[in-house]
């Protein structure tokens, strides 16, 4: 199975007359063999770009081309697609085996073939021995395996994932993001992968694209978007903690942190400081090298390592930082730290006030 | 842990009772179709035999049975897809004004079948459509809203991922429909069909009334025999053929349904 590219241009959706669209112009590439991620919130749109791209729902404008053709009017099951929903919807009526050979049996492969071919599917995501069980006798992480089993056997141009993981639990989650690791390594499938998890974006896509109400905010390599958010709505998206707002002039941002030289030249004016908790490093008070220096008022364990904020006191106010501690380090709260905020680390965006909040009562994502 | 002991012995009784209920009255039923003579004060039957089989099968059960049958089926095998089809539409809230439509084809058991049957004869006569399909067109519409409200709750149940699941997957519409639709929907679909067999079954009034004579089904032979001075071991005899069938087909879409739900 070789993927094929993927090129979505200007798809817009808009449900209802005078609704807001539930996508905008939405712009995307996916090269052969990669795995691009969308990420946003519930009711983001993520969903309808799947479903504009499987052929389920018409686009208000936009095209989808698959190695350059133009998919417009192509009937959902001649695109050559699979996807897995975040429900399995296994067939309930089939046993697991027929449940795989689903799409070579509509397809009008024999049935000893399709059979055949489904078992050498179910050994692919490590469920042999599991075709004569009914669809109804598996777990929630079994389901899934063979809903991806089912999806990998329509040897699909694209594979379509709408947070397929998201119902699984931690453990099970790593389980299939190794096995779909694994998959990408033997089969090679372009995959467009729809999550509002950032680390699990982070795990398996090359790319990601940041949708929020509808509009795509950023597209880029995972660890660019980390580093160089272009806006606060996406430095959210990705879990960013800290938010210092100051001014820039002469590509210093002076803020309570202190007058802080930035990596890149940016405009003077308003902007906020953002860095990401991972860089930030703590030391002691005394640590001639430490950028800032504050008073540690909250402490949160995750699992080895401690995520603790800092309020640093400054010219017109405090400003806080998180950071993460290495493995082992502890720091009681109430203590006076030294902070480095490593160049690099350092990134500013534009002081938009477009808060990202979940959307309330948005019916999908 | 008493409380679920109680509430077991509670469903037992409870089921015991329903049972009850059903059975009893076919008891005297079943010692009247095979009593020769029994006079009032005697217990049981003072004679068994057939004569009462035998009178029934003399004054044309064989044929009312076969017309009943026939007729039961004709109505399911219309009312069925109708029903399907419109319960669908009406649980996607596709359709405009739905609960109004939803209000029409429910009329039919608020109104009375006599006075419907009887303004419809006139009409049907005037168009000069022929008794025999008359009864079909009429009782359609007395079983459309079984079938319709059967129909419509089972859609509304029904997951339509997973017939977007079966089109990305490479089905047409209609192997989506064939492979996918109607066996997730069977169970209510063999519970819909049920109903409107047992419309065009046990119907008398309109057969009667806008049959005009020309349709004999077992309603009208067990009326017809009952009013008359027969004998009641032939009316018993006509009254369990045509409980019997019923009771058979409900144990199978019992199971079928029970399968489903498997």
């Amino acid at each position: 199975m070789n993927g094929s590219e993927l090129r979505l241009t200007g798809l817009t959706r808009v449900h209802g007359t005078g609704s807001a669209p539930a996508l905008a112009d939405f712009s995307l590439e996916v090269p052969a063999g990669a795995c691009m991620a969308i990420l946003g919130p519930s009711g983001s749109g993520k969903s309808t770009v799947l479903r504009l791209t499987a052929g389920l729902d018409e686009p208000t404008a936009g095209s989808v081309h698959l190695d350059g053709a133009d998919l417009a009017g192509v009937l959902p099951e001649r695109r050559g697609m699979a996807m897995v929903f975040q429900r399995p919807l296994l067939f309930p009526h089939l046993s697991v085996r027929d449940n795989v050979a689903f799409a070579d049996r509509v397809r009008g492969v024999p049935r000893r073939t399709a059979r055949r071919r489904a078992e050498e599917f179910l050994g692919l995501v490590q469920l042999d021995g599991f075709g004569d069980r009914p669809a109804r006798a598996l777990s929630g992480g079994q389901e899934q395996r063979v809903a991806l089993a089912r999806a990998l056997a329509a040897e699909p141009r694209v594979l379509l994932l709408d947070e397929p993981f998201s119902a699984l639990d931690a453990r099970l989650r790593e389980e299939m993001h190794e096995l779909l690791a694994d998959l990408r390594m033997r089969l090679d499938p372009t995959i467009l992968l729809v999550t509002h998890d950032h680390a699990e974006a982070g795990a398996l896509a090359d790319g990601v694209a940041v949708l929020d109400r509808g509009r795509l905010l950023q597209a880029g390599p995972m660890r660019e978007l980390y580093a160089r958010p272009a806006s606060l709505a996406v430095s959210r998206l990705l879990g960013g903690r800290t938010e210092v707002a100051g001014m820039v002039r002469s590509g210093v941002h002076r803020s309570p942190l202190g007058a802080l030289a930035l990596p890149r030249k940016v405009p003077d004016g308003p902007a906020v400081l953002v860095v990401r908790h991972e860089a930030v490093q703590v030391t002691t008070a005394a640590d001639p090298a430490a950028d800032a220096v504050g008073t540690v008022v909250r402490a949160r364990r995750r699992g080895m390592r401690t995520l603790v904020t800092v309020e640093v006191p400054g010219d017109g106010g405090t400003a806080a930082v998180d950071a993460e501690l290495e493995p082992g380090q502890e720091v009681p709260t109430g203590r006076t730290v030294g902070l480095r905020l490593p160049v690099e680390g350092r990134w500013v965006v534009p002081v938009d006030g477009v808060a990202v909040e979940p959307v309330a009562g948005a019916p999908r994502a | 842990m008493t409380a679920p002991r109680a509430v077991l012995a509670a469903s037992r009784a409870g089921r015991t009772l329903l049972a009850g209920w059903l059975v009893l009255p076919l008891v005297p039923l079943l010692l009247w179709a095979f009593a020769d003579r029994w006079t009032f004060p005697a217990v049981l039957p003072q004679e068994w035999g057939t004569r009462g089989a035998e009178e029934a099968l003399a004054a044309g059960a064989g044929g009312a049975f076969l017309t009943s049958t026939l007729l039961g089926t004709v109505v399911a095998l219309l009312a069925t897809p109708l029903g399907a089809v419109a319960g669908r539409a009406l649980a996607s809230r596709q359709v405009p004004g739905g609960t109004a439509v939803l209000a029409v084809l429910l009329s039919p058991l608020a109104l009375p079948p006599f006075a419907v049957a009887l303004g419809l004869d006139v009409l049907l006569l005037r168009l000069r459509i022929p008794a025999a399909a008359g009864v079909v067109v009429l009782l359609l519409v007395a079983a459309l809203p079984y079938t319709v409200l059967t129909m419509r709750a089972a859609y509304a149940a029904h997951d339509r991922g997973f017939e977007d699941e079966a089109r990305v997957l490479g089905a047409t519409r209609w192997q989506t429909v064939r492979s996918v639709q109607l066996p997730l929907v069977a169970p209510a679909l063999a519970g819909a069909a049920f109903l409107a067999f047992l419309v065009g079954w046990s119907d008398y009034i309109v057969t009667v009334l806008v049959g005009g004579g020309q349709l004999t089904t077992l309603p009208l032979l067990v009326a017809s025999a009952a009013s008359a001075t027969g004998s009641d071991a032939q009316v018993a005899i006509l009254s369990l053929t045509s409980i019997l069938p019923p009771v058979a087909l409900l144990l199978v879409v019992g199971s079928l349904g029970r399968r489903g739900r498997r």
